[in-house]
C-alpha cells in the first residue's frame, strides 16, 4: 500500500505520495491514514462542479481535480475580478478545499500559472510574460521529452518559447510549438462545459405541490414508465434507482432503491419503492408539499428483452431464480441488505469454519478460502459413502460427559442434555487439527460418527488426547437424522 | 521430538517404507539425515526414502546412516545462516550425548535403508513408489528419471505408467491409492503383469474417518489382484511438530496465502514416523500389512555402496595401458618446459610421482585432465590447474599447470602423503568467456550419456525464506520486504529484535514472531537443483545407470541429481571445469602486449621474480591484481612485503576467515617482521617435541593453510585417518549438516592430554572453523599465487594493457570501471574518451608502442549493443565521420544508438559537445522507413538557424558522464562538491592520509565498498575522492547506529580518529556518519550520477542503479 496523498503537515515531514505505507509508518509511527476512494473524490468533485455553476454556467473539470470556470462577462457580479476571485476562494473554503488560483485571459494559461507557477491574476497582454518564468514541466508533455528540453538546458517556458519553433517542431513534433501557444495565450482553446452524460431519467414538474404519499407513488409510477420505456429502449435494466423529491422551501430528499438483478417491470420496480418507503426510519416530511420529481436510474446493467414464459405451474417451488432474485430485493428492500442472507461454502478443514453468511443482494466477491474441486483432501463424500458431515451443527459445540474404553476408541456412551446415550455402532476418529496460524493453542479434535440404540446419530468430538493435561473434554457438534 | 523412548525393546518389526524429505521440494518438511535418525531411534527396522521423481536426497541419508555405524554419527542438519561470507552458526541439536550415541550406533548396524523415489506421473496414474531390487534394477530406475526429466523442462519429470511398464525389470513397487481408489485396480493388474510378485499395495491410517472401511477395501483389492497390502504412513516429516513448517511449504508450492489455502492443507498432523507399536495399533485389523515390510525390507539388497566407478578410456590410444601413455606423454613433453632436459631434481620427483600415480591406478584420471587441457591449448584459450595432484612435476610438464616444481619447492608431496582413499583433486580454471566451448568439447566427446554437470542445491537462505514465509502467511510485500532487507549480516537461532525494530516492525507481534521462527527452521532447506559451476562427472558406462541426469535451464546442459558432497561420498571421478575471469584478462593483455607492442609472453615465460614487481606490491599498489587487490589484502601487503614467489602463496591464503579465527595473522607477520622467535608448538615427554616442525616449518611455525590444519589434527592430536577424512568433509565449504562441532572436543582435549597450550589447540580448531566456510589450501593457493606474479608483473611492465584487458574483461573483479581507470591515469596511462571516430566496441590502445594511451571503448557506455559498434566501426573504414547526419545514414545506426553515443558525449570529433549533439540527434527521423520512405533517407535535412542552446557545465557533463559511463575523465564528482566540504572544515582523503595517527579529522567521499569481512566484528567502508581513497573502520556498535547511512548512503559525510599502523598502513576509525547523498544532486538537475560500487561490495543494491535518483530531480514547484 502506497500514500496516494498527504496533508501540509505530513509534507514537512519528508512523506511523500508514492511511499509505502510501512516506509511511512517506519518513520512515523503515529501516522492516521485512511483509503483512497478516487470514486468518492470523482462524486465529490461533481457536488462541487455543480455549486460552483453560481460562479459561471461555463465550468468544466479540469483534470487532475481541478476546475476550469470561463468568467467571461462574470465578473462584474462579484465586484470585477479581484472580487471574483476572492468569491470563488471563499466558496472553495466552504467545501474545505485548499485552493490555487489563476485568472488568466485563456484557460490554458490559467492552468499553467495555477499548476506550475504563483497563480494570481494577469494583466491583459500579460500572458506570454507570466508563462515564461513557469518551469518546462507546465508544457505537460511526455516526461522523456520533458528531460530532452532540460538536457538541452532549456529549462523554463520562456527559454523554450525563445527557440525557433521550427527547431522544436523538427525536434518534438509539431505539438510543442502549438502547447507553446496555448500557453502563452496565442491560441485561445475555450473549456468544454461539464455535462453529465445523459442518464435515463425522468422529470416531473407539478402544476400544484403534493403531500401525500399516494400522491408520490401515483407520480412515480408515470415516471416508472418513463424511465422503463428508455430503458428497453436502451436494451437496459435498472440496478439503482434514485428518486429525488424536491420541496417547496428548496430542500431536497432523495430515496433509492437497489436490485439484485437489473429490472424493468414498473410494477416490480414501484413496489421496492413502496417498501422503501415503507421501511424509512425518517419517514418523508412533505412540508409545504413537493414541487418537483425525478427519477433517474443511477446504474443500469444490459438486459435483453425477453419472452413471457409459460409456466406450467410443475416446476418445483423455488427453481425459479427470477422469482428468488425479486424475493431477496424485497426482503432487502424492507430490512436492509445487512439482514437478508444467504450460506456461502468456505474451503476450512474446520467444520464451524466451513460456511459462512453473506448478504444475499452481493453478488460476485470470491469466497474466503479458494475451493479446489478437484483437490484430493476436500472432504466432500464419495458415491456410495455415508455422509461424513451432519445435516445439523452446533454452534457453538454442545459439551456432553463420556467415556471411552481406549486411547483411540469411541464413546462407549455419553450423556447430553441429561439423557445417557449408549453407543451402539461408531466410525472414525476423524483427527481435525487446530489451523494453528489462528487458533495456536487449540487442541486437535477426534470426531466420531456414533448411533445410539435407538438409532439416532451423533457427531462426538474430543478435543484433546487423554493423558493430556488439562484431560481431553468431549462434545457433540452435530446430529445427522 | 517427543514420544521416542529409545531403550524401548523392538518387539515389533516395521519398517516405514514411504517416507519423503525436503528433497520431495516443498513437500517433505524433514531433512534426509533427520528422517534416518528419527525412524532408528523410534525403533524402525529400516526406512524407505522415496522423495518425489528425484533420487536427490539419497545419498545423504545413506551417508548419515553410514556415520551412525561408524559412531560418528551425525547430529540433524543445521543450517549456514548468514548473510555475509564466512558466517555460520550451528542450531543446537538437544539428544548430543553419549548413551544415545552408543544406542545409535547399535540400532544402525542392521537398520536397513532402501533409496528409491516416488514415482508422481503425468498420465493421471496413482504414485508409486519405488524401489531397486538390486544394482541393475537402480539402473533402470536412474534411466527411468532421466527419461522423464529429459523429456520435461527444467525442474520437472514428465512420466506415464507405459514408461515404469517398461523399465520394471529388478524393481520392487508400492502403488500409493489416492483418495478416491477408482482405477487402482487398473493400476495393479498392469504392473502385476510386468512384476508379478515384486507389486504391493500401500495402506496408510491417517485418521481420515473412514481409515477401517478404507483399509478393509483396499484389502479386498490386494485380495483380488494378488498385490499384497502394505502397511505405510506415507511420512512427509519426522515428528508432528513439523505441521506448521509443511504447511506453510504448501502455501509456498501453491501459492496462495495460509488463510486461503483451504483443503489444500492436510488435515491433521499424521504424516510423521510413528512408532511400531502405534502403527501395529492402527493396522490391528490388517497386521499382515505390518509383516510386509519386513518381506519387501528384505528382497531390496541394493546398496549405494556398489556403485562402483569406472575412469572413461577415451584419452588411451589403442594398444596402450594409461600408465605405459601417461609416462609416454610425460617423456615426450618434457622438452617443452624444460628445452635443455629436466633439470636431476624434477627427474627424480617425476620419477617418484609416476610410481606413486601407477600404484593408485590414477594414470587414466590424469590422461582425461591432460586431454581436456591440451583441447584448450589447441584452441588458445588459457587455463591453469590447481588442486593437490595438479601442483605435480607431472601436470607442471603436461601443461596442466605453470607453476615450475624446480624453482619452487612444491607440493605433490602433500598428495603422496595424503590419505589412501582422497581422491585425487585437479580443479582447472579456463577462461571466463571460454568455458563453454571447453564445456561442450567435454559433452561432444564422452557423449551426453557419460558426461554430465554435478548438481548445486540451492537453499532458503534468510532473505528468501523470511520473503516466501511472509507470502505464505499473508504478510504483505512491504512487510516483508523490510524484514529480508534487514538482516545484513547473520542470524542466529532467531533475528534480533533490535533489527526487527529497525526494519519498523514490533517484535513482540506474534505474526511477525511466527513468521521469523518459520522462516528460521526453513533455512537451508533445498529449494530446488541446479547445475553446479563446472564440476563433470565422466564415466566409462552409462551415467544415466549411475544417476539421474535432467535439462539445465541453460540451452545444451544436463546436470546429474547429485551434488559435489554426495559424489565424494560416493567416490566418483569429477573434474571442476570452471571459469576465471583473470584469465581471460591475462589473455587479453597478452594479445594487447603482442599486437600493440611486440611483446611475445605466454603465462609460464613470464619472467619470474622480478623486483620491481614485488616493490609495486609493497607498496599496496595492487588494485586491479588477481586475488590481492580487496581492500584487506591491500592492508596486507605492506605488512606481509612480499619478495618471493612462495610469500605469494601465503599472501593469498592468509587474509581468510580460517587464519584470521584462528587467530593465526599476527603471530605469523610478528615472526616474519622477527619481532617474535620462530619457536614450534610442541607436546609433553614422551612425544616427539618436533612433531610439528615438518608440518609447519614453512610458515614459521604458524599454521595458515587447511592442510596445515588438517596434519595438525593428525599429528598433534593423533587423529586417525578416518578421523580426519571425517574432519575434512566436515569442514567442506557451505555443507549442510552441522558435524563439526563434534570433532571440535576429540581434537582440543586430544591436543592438551599430549600436552600442548591449551590456548594453541582451541585457535588450531578455530582456524579449522573457519576454514569451513573458506577453506584455502596451499595447494590452490600455489597455482593462485601464479597468476598474482603474472598479472602483477603485466600491471607493473605494461599498465595501459593491463587497464584496457582488465575493462573489457567486465565484469570482474572487485573494482569498477571508474577505478580502474582511475588506477591507469595515476599508473601514467592517458586515457582518452569515447569517440565515435576513435573508439572500438572494446577499449583500446593507441600511440607509441612504448608508452601507448587507452581509448575508452564503446562498451563502456551503459545499454550500448555490440552490434551498433560493429557497425559504427565498420562504417569508418571509408573515413571519419564530418556530421551526425551522415554517421547515420552511413553506419545504419537507430536512432536510439545515436541518443546513446550523444548521451555519452561521444561527438567531441565532430565539434559537438554532449548537448549540441544530443539536439542535433534530436532532429534525425526516426527509425527504419518503411521501403517506400527509404528513399527520405538520403535527404539531407536542410539548414535551420541555430538554436544557440545554453552551455553545459562541468558539473553537469560529470554527472551526465557517470550516467551514462559510470565514470568521468572531466572531473571527480567531489572535486565540484569541494567548495561545500571545505567550507565545512572535511578534509580530503588525501590529507587524512597525511594526518598523524590519534587526530580527529572529518571527510567526505563517494561510497566505493562496503565489506563486513572475518568474525564481522568491523564494518569496512571506502570512501573515494579527487585526492584518493579513505579506509573506513566502523565497529558494530558504530554501524548499528548509523545502519541506514551505511546501508543508503552513496556519499557519506564521516567524522573519526586516524589510525596508522608502523607499516604505514591508514585507517579512519569513524564514529559518526551522516548521509550527504543529496550533494550529489548539486552537480546537475537532470543528470543522476551512478556512483557504482565496486564488485566487492557486500550490500546487495535493491535497485537498478539506472533507476536509481539521486535526488528528486523535480524542481517543477518553484
Amino acid at each position: 500500500m502506497r500514500l496516494a496523498a498527504v496533508t501540509a503537515e505530513t509534507l514537512a515531514l519528508g512523506l511523500t505520495p508514492g511511499l509505502t505505507l510501512a516506509d511511512a509508518r517506519a518513520r512515523s509511527p503515529g501516522l492516521r491514514v485512511a483509503d483512497h476512494t478516487p470514486e468518492d473524490d470523482a462524486l465529490e468533485l461533481g457536488r462541487i462542479l455543480a455549486d460552483f455553476g453560481r460562479f459561471s454556467p461555463m465550468v468544466a473539470l479540469d483534470p487532475p481535480h481541478g476546475l476550469a470556470l470561463d468568467v467571461t462577462g462574470c465578473a462584474h457580479l462579484f465586484g470585477g475580478e479581484a472580487g471574483l476571485v476572492a468569491a470563488v476562494t471563499a466558496r472553495a473554503a466552504h467545501w474545505r478545499l485548499a485552493t490555487r488560483t489563476a485568472l488568466a485571459r485563456t484557460p490554458e494559461t490559467a492552468r499553467a500559472l495555477a499548476r506550475f507557477g504563483p497563480g494570481g491574476i494577469v494583466a491583459p497582454g500579460g500572458d506570454a510574460a507570466a508563462v515564461a518564468g513557469l518551469p518546462v514541466a507546465a508544457l505537460e508533455l511526455d516526461p522523456r521529452d520533458l528531460q530532452a528540453l532540460r538536457r538541452a538546458g532549456l529549462r523554463t517556458v520562456g527559454d523554450v518559447d525563445r527557440r525557433p519553433h521550427a527547431a522544436l517542431a523538427a525536434r518534438f513534433g509539431a505539438s510543442l510549438p502549438d502547447r507553446l501557444d496555448r500557453l502563452t495565450g496565442r491560441i485561445d482553446v475555450r473549456i468544454t462545459p461539464h455535462r453529465p452524460p445523459p442518464p435515463v431519467r425522468a422529470d416531473r414538474v407539478l402544476a400544484e405541490p403534493i403531500t401525500g404519499e399516494d400522491q408520490v407513488l401515483a407520480v412515480l409510477a408515470d415516471l416508472l414508465g418513463e424511465a422503463t420505456g428508455a430503458l428497453e429502449a436502451r436494451g437496459e435494466g435498472a440496478r439503482r434507482l434514485v428518486l429525488t423529491l424536491y420541496r417547496v422551501d428548496g430542500q431536497a430528499r432523495a430515496l433509492a432503491v437497489t436490485t439484485a438483478r437489473p429490472g424493468r417491470d414498473p410494477g416490480a420496480l414501484l413496489r421496492l419503492f413502496r417498501e422503501r418507503l415503507a421501511a424509512l426510519a425518517v419517514p418523508l416530511e412533505a412540508g409545504f408539499g413537493f414541487e418537483q420529481l425525478s427519477l433517474a436510474a443511477e446504474a443500469t446493467a444490459p438486459l435483453a428483452p425477453t419472452q413471457t414464459e409459460t409456466r406450467t405451474g410443475l416446476e418445483p417451488p423455488g427453481a425459479d431464480p427470477a422469482a428468488l432474485a425479486a424475493l431477496v430485493d424485497r426482503l432487502s428492500a424492507r430490512l436492509g441488505p445487512g439482514a437478508v442472507l444467504r450460506l456461502e461454502p468456505v474451503a476450512s478443514h474446520l467444520p464451524e469454519r466451513a460456511v459462512r453468511l453473506r448478504p444475499a443482494l452481493v453478488t460476485g466477491g470470491g469466497p474466503a478460502a479458494d475451493l479446489a474441486p478437484d483437490d484430493d483432501d476436500a472432504p466432500d463424500d464419495a458415491p456410495g459413502d455415508p455422509p461424513g458431515r451432519p445435516l445439523q451443527l452446533f454452534d457453538p459445540p454442545q459439551p456432553v460427559e463420556a467415556t471411552a474404553l481406549a486411547p483411540d476408541s469411541p464413546p462407549a456412551a455419553f450423556r447430553w442434555r441429561r439423557v445417557t446415550h449408549r453407543v451402539v455402532r461408531a466410525e472414525g476418529p476423524e483427527r481435525i487439527a487446530a489451523e494453528w496460524w489462528r487458533t495456536p493453542r487449540a487442541r486437535p479434535r477426534d470426531y466420531y460418527r456414533v448411533e445410539d440404540e435407538e438409532g439416532r446419530r451423533f457427531w462426538l468430538f474430543r478435543a484433546g488426547a487423554y493423558g493430556e493435561t488439562p484431560p481431553p473434554r468431549w462434545y457433540v457438534h452435530g446430529l445427522f437424522a | 521430538m517427543s514420544g521416542t523412548d529409545p531403550s524401548a525393546p523392538d518387539t515389533l518389526a516395521y519398517a516405514e517404507l514411504v517416507a519423503a524429505s525436503h528433497f520431495s521440494f516443498l513437500r517433505g518438511a524433514s531433512s534426509p539425515g533427520r528422517m534416518v535418525l528419527t525412524a532408528l531411534l523410534r525403533g524402525h527396522g529400516g526406512l524407505g526414502l522415496a522423495d518425489r521423481n528425484t533420487v536427490a536426497g539419497v545419498v545423504r541419508a545413506w551417508s548419515a546412516l553410514k556415520a551412525m555405524r561408524g559412531g560418528g554419527w551425525s547430529p540433524p542438519e543445521a543450517v549456514r545462516i548468514g548473510g555475509g561470507p564466512g558466517e555460520i552458526a550451528w542450531r543446537e541439536d538437544p539428544m548430543n550425548d553419549a548413551a544415545l550415541a552408543a544406542l545409535v550406533q547399535q540400532r544402525a548396524q542392521t537398520f536397513r535403508l532402501l533409496t528409491g523415489t516416488r514415482l508422481a506421473f503425468a498420465d493421471g496414474t496413482p504414485d508409486v513408489v519405488a524401489y531397486a531390487e538390486d544394482r541393475a534394477g537402480w539402473g533402470r530406475l536412474t534411466r527411468l528419471l532421466t527419461l522423464g526429466s529429459r523429456r520435461a523442462r527444467k525442474g520437472d519429470c514428465h512420466l506415464t505408467l507405459a514408461d515404469l511398464e517398461s523399465h520394471a525389470d529388478d524393481l520392487l513397487l508400492i502403488v500409493i491409492p489416492p483418495r478416491r481408489p477408482e482405477g487402482l485396480e487398473a493400476t495393479l493388474a498392469r504392473l502385476q503383469a510386468v512384476r508379478p510378485g515384486a507389486v504391493w499395495l500401500g495402506a496408510a491410517m491417517h485418521r481420515r474417518g473412514d481409515d477401517r472401511r478404507r483399509l478393509d477395501r483396499l484389502a479386498g483389492l490386494a485380495q483380488a489382484t494378488g498385490a499384497p497390502l502394505l502397511a505405510m504412513n506415507d511420512a512427509l516429516y519426522h515428528d508432528p511438530a513439523e505441521r506448521d513448517l509443511q504447511d506453510v511449504l504448501t502455501c509456498i508450492r501453491e501459492g496462495v496465502s495460509i488463510d486461503r489455502a483451504g483443503h489444500r492443507l492436510l488435515i491433521n498432523a499424521e504424516r510423521h514416523l510413528k512408532a511400531p507399536a502405534e502403527m501395529a495399533r492402527l493396522f490391528a485389523d490388517a497386521p499382515e500389512a505390518l509383516a510386509e515390510t519386513q518381506a519387501l525390507l528384505a528382497r531390496a539388497r541394493f546398496d549405494l555402496g556398489e556403485l562402483r566407478y569406472a575412469y572413461p578410456d577415451e584419452p588411451v590410444p589403442p594398444g596402450q595401458t594409461p600408465q605405459g601413455w601417461l609416462e609416454t606423454l610425460v617423456a615426450r613433453h618434457i622438452p617443452h618446459r624444460y628445452p635443455d632436459g629436466a633439470p636431476p631434481k624434477v627427474a627424480a620427483i617425476l620419477k617418484k610421482e609416476l610410481a606413486f600415480i601407477a600404484e593408485r591406478r590414477l594414470a587414466p584420471y590424469f590422461l582425461t585432465i591432460h586431454d581436456i587441457v591440451r583441447e584448450a591449448e589447441n584452441r588458445g584459450i588459457l587455463c591453469q590447474g590447481r588442486g593437490s595432484a595438479a601442483n605435480s612435476a607431472v601436470c607442471y610438464v603436461l601443461g596442466i599447470t605453470s607453476v615450475d616444481p624446480a624453482a619452487h619447492d612444491l607440493l605433490f608431496e602433500r598428495f603422496l602423503s595424503a590419505g589412501r582413499n582422497e581422491p585425487p583433486d585437479i580443479d582447472v580454471d579456463f577462461e571466463h568467456e571460454r568455458r563453454e566451448e571447453i564445456i561442450q568439447y567435454i559433452y561432444g566427446r564422452y557423449g551426453r550419456e557419460r558426461a554430465g554437470i554435478a548438481a548445486t542445491v540451492i537453499r532458503y537462505r534468510p532473505r528468501s525464506a523470511i520473503r516466501e514465509v511472509g507470502k505464505a502467511l499473508g504478510l504483505t510485500e512491504d512487510v516483508t520486504a523490510r524484514l529480508a532487507s534487514t538482516q545484513w549480516g547473520s542470524w542466529g537461532s532467531a533475528l534480533p529484535d533490535s533489527l526487527v525494530e529497525q526494519a519498523g516492525m514490533d517484535p513482540a507481534n506474534p505474526v511477525i514472531r511466527r513468521a521469523l521462527d518459520l522462516a528460521t527452521r526453513l533455512l537451508g532447506f533445498p529449494r530446488h537443483l541446479s547445475q553446479h559451476v563446472g564440476g563433470f562427472i565422466l564415466t566409462r558406462g552409462r551415467l544415466d545407470e549411475l544417476v539421474p541426469v535432467g535439462n539445465a535451464a541453460m540451452a545444451d546442459r544436463t546436470f546429474i541429481e547429485w551434488d559435489k558432497d554426495d559424489i565424494d561420498e560416493l567416490g566418483l571421478m569429477k573434474v571442476d571445469i570452471l571459469a576465471l575471469g583473470m584469465l581471460t584478462c591475462i589473455r587479453k593483455a597478452l594479445d594487447l602486449m603482442r599486437a600493440h607492442q611486440g611483446v611475445e609472453l605466454e603465462l609460464h615465460t613470464v619472467p619470474s621474480e622480478q623486483a620491481d614487481v614485488y616493490d609495486m606490491l609493497c607498496r599496496g599498489d595492487s588494485l586491479g591484481v588477481f586475488q590481492v587487490e580487496s581492500r584487506a589484502q591491500i592492508n596486507m601487503l605492506p605488512r606481509l612485503r612480499p619478495r618471493r614467489f612462495y610469500d605469494l602463496v601465503i599472501q593469498v591464503a592468509i587474509v581468510r576467515p580460517g587464519p584470521i579465527q584462528g587467530d593465526m595473522v599476527h603471530p605469523y607477520l610478528r615472526r616474519r617482521s622477527g619481532k617474535e622467535p620462530v619457536v614450534y608448538a610442541s607436546p609433553g615427554p614422551p612425544h616427539d617435541p618436533d612433531e610439528l616442525k615438518n608440518v609447519v616449518s614453512r610458515t614459521l611455525g604458524v599454521p595458515l593453510f587447511q592442510e596445515q590444519a588438517m596434519r595438525v589434527a593428525m599429528v598433534a592430536a593423533e587423529f586417525s585417518e578416518k578421523e580426519a577424512n571425517g574432519l575434512r568433509k566436515a569442514m567442506g565449504t557451505f555443507r549442510g549438516d552441522g558435524t563439526l562441532h563434534t570433532y571440535e572436543d576429540r581434537m582440543v582435549n586430544r591436543m592438551i592430554a599430549r600436552g600442548y597450550d591449551p590456548d594453541f589447540a582451541r585457535r588450531c580448531f578455530d582456524q579449522i572453523k573457519g576454514f569451513g566456510s573458506y577453506g584455502f589450501p596451499e595447494s590452490h593457493a600455489a597455482s593462485f599465487a601464479r597468476l598474482v606474479y603474472v598479472s602483477s608483473y603485466i600491471k607493473c611492465r605494461h599498465p595501459a594493457a593491463f587497464a584496457c584487458a582488465l575493462l573489457n574483461s567486465q565484469p570482474m573483479g572487485f573494482y569498477a570501471p571508474a577505478q580502474i581507470v582511475r588506477d591507469a591515469r595515476d599508473h601514467g596511462v592517458e586515457v582518452r574518451p569515447i569517440d565515435v571516430n576513435a573508439s572500438a566496441w572494446d577499449n583500446t590502445l593507441e600511440g607509441p608502442g612504448a608508452a601507448p594511451a587507452l581509448r575508452l571503448g564503446l562498451r563502456q557506455i551503459d545499454g550500448f549493443r555490440q552490434d551498433w559498434a560493429g557497425a559504427l566501426v565498420a562504417a569508418r573504414a571509408g573515413g571519419p565521420f564530418g556530421a551526425v547526419e551522415g554517421l547515420m545514414r552511413r553506419a545504419r545506426l537507430p536512432v536510439a544508438a545515436l541518443r546513446k553515443l550523444a548521451d555519452a558525449d561521444a561527438f567531441r570529433s565532430l565539434g559537438l559537445d554532449r548537448r549540441e549533439a544530443l539536439w542535433a540527434v534530436r532532429r534525425l527521423p526516426d527509425d527504419d522507413p518503411l521501403p517506400l520512405f527509404a528513399a527520405a533517407r538520403a535527404r539531407e535535412l536542410g539548414e535551420e538557424p541555430d538554436a544557440d542552446l545554453p552551455r553545459m557545465g562541468l558539473g553537469e557533463h560529470v554527472a551526465a558522464d557517470y550516467q551514462t559511463t559510470r565514470l568521468s575523465l572531466k572531473a571527480h564528482p567531489m572535486a565540484l562538491l569541494r567548495p561545500v566540504f571545505r567550507a565545512e572544515g572535511r578534509l580530503t582523503c588525501a590529507e587524512v592520509e597525511a594526518r598523524r595517527s590519534g587526530t580527529r579529522v572529518r571527510t567526505a567521499g563517494v561510497v566505493l565498498v562496503r565489506q563486513r569481512p572475518g568474525n564481522g566484528n568491523a564494518i569496512f567502508v571506502t570512501l573515494e575522492d579527487e585526492t584518493g581513497v579513505t579506509n573506513l573502520v566502523l565497529w558494530v556498535r558504530t554501524f548499528e547506529a548509523y545502519r541506514r547511512e551505511v546501508m543508503s548512503a552513496r556519499l557519506l559525510g564521516v567524522e573519526g580518529v586516524v589510525e596508522k599502523s608502523p607499516e604505514g598502513v591508514v585507517h579512519l576509525m569513524a564514529d559518526r556518519l551522516e548521509d550527504r547523498t543529496a550533494e550529489l544532486g548539486r552537480l546537475s538537475d537532470d543528470h543522476a550520477p551512478v556512483i557504482q560500487f565496486s564488485g566487492a561490495d557486500e550490500i546487495v543494491r535493491p535497485q537498478h542503479p539506472r533507476n536509481l535518483r539521486v535526488l528528486p530531480g523535480s524542481r517543477d514547484f518553484h
